[in-house]
């Protein structure tokens, strides 16, 4: 039995030891940042709504900037919109900025591509230079704390199992 | 002949100064030149002066604007880290030439210059920054990154050598990438 024990010892503790690692496999294009408190984020949504990021505190936010120009986020917008009826009543808080366009323009192009999505509107994109995204489209995701813990590079898929189930388990 | 296949088989893969493909037919990936290998993808789109004026103007940019905008060659760049490490983009390191001769990007310090003259609004000074090529990114490994890189517009054709470094620490070797001869378009004229 000791000998048995021993032998399996070094290979728990290798496992053990490999959990972290595990834990921290990530869905293609996704890094981890390194914690650093979210910008401030106080706009109004294309309803004319005030919104402050720091009032849903306690969940984790999906932060995506984008905008109608950008090819890429014309791509991805359907399957951020397939996302969130994917995950349904998840605690994760999502806010779609708008950056720099008009009202006309984001209610003409969401009207066709994802008609349930109602964006912040950065109407002078003054808060999308605040948090420095990588380019257009971009997507942090905050922590219930409100640091940044992870940041999407570009669009993504986010309707694959990969991002859902990564989202899932915030 | 076996030699001169394993040679081939060796020597191409390791061989880091890669040319442009010409995307012309139909049958071509890209609505541009490109190249493309394991490491990264990159393809040049340019574009008239009518398209990027047509582009600006349908996002509310005033006419003073859009006469400058006019008046110089576009070019969209999409570059894309296809490989595992960090792809360094510093557009520094790349060199543009017209005729034999080196010529410069139009920099940002120009079109801001320009804006504060005729007093181009916030948003659009916002939307215009985001539609050009960053000036240096980490390229992470499956990480995008696009924009327009904008050349004088009298500029009819130039080549660009785009010098790329790798790995975290930038020793990770260096990818050159050539493309020549591309065509700055211009509309034709009206019948």
């Amino acid at each position: 039995m000791k000998s048995m024990f021993s032998h399996y010892l070094p290979v728990c503790l290798l496992l053990l030891l490999s959990l972290p690692t595990l834990a921290e496999t990530l869905p293609p294009g996704v890094i981890r940042i390194d914690g650093t408190s979210a910008p401030a984020l106080k706009l109004n949504d294309l309803d004319g709504e005030p919104y402050d990021l720091t009032t849903t505190n306690g969940h984790w936010r999906f932060v995506h900037f984008w905008a109608s120009w950008c090819g890429p986020c014309r791509k991805e917008m359907p399957s951020i919109e397939r996302m969130i009826a994917t995950l349904g009543d998840n605690e994760l808080e999502i806010v779609l900025v708008n950056t720099s366009e008009t009202e006309d323009d984001v209610f003409t192009f969401l009207g066709i591509v994802a008609p349930d999505l109602v964006p912040l509107m950065d109407s002078d994109g003054k808060v999308t230079e605040m948090w420095q995204p990588r380019g257009l489209p971009s997507t942090y995701l905050v922590d219930p704390d409100g640091n940044i813990q992870y940041q999407a590079l570009g669009g993504r898929e986010w309707e694959k199992p990969e991002y859902l189930e990564f989202l899932q388990g915030l | 002949m076996r030699f001169i296949r394993q040679y081939l088989i060796t020597l191409l893969p390791a061989c880091s100064l890669l040319f442009a493909g010409q995307a012309v037919g139909v049958d071509q990936p890209y609505p541009g030149p490109f190249v493309e290998n394991d490491d990264l993808l990159m393809i040049l789109i340019p574009h008239t002066p009518e398209q990027m004026t047509a582009f600006y103007e349908a996002r509310g940019f005033p006419k003073a604007a859009l006469q400058q905008i006019g008046k110089q060659c576009f070019v969209t760049a999409h570059i894309e880290n296809k490989s595992q490490r960090i792809i360094w983009l510093e557009t520094a390191n790349w060199d543009l030439a017209s005729n034999g001769k080196a010529i410069q990007r139009v920099d940002k310090q120009q079109w801001t210059a320009w804006w504060d003259k005729i007093n181009l609004p916030d948003a659009n000074r916002s939307t215009f920054g985001w539609t050009q090529l960053p000036t240096v990114r980490d390229l992470q490994p499956d990480e995008p990154v696009g924009g327009n890189i904008i050349l004088a517009g009298n500029i009819k054709r130039f080549d660009l050598r785009a010098r790329f470094m790798t790995g975290q620490d930038k020793r990770g070797g260096m990818l050159d990438i050539q493309f020549r001869n591309i065509k700055c378009p211009k509309e034709e004229a009206a019948p």
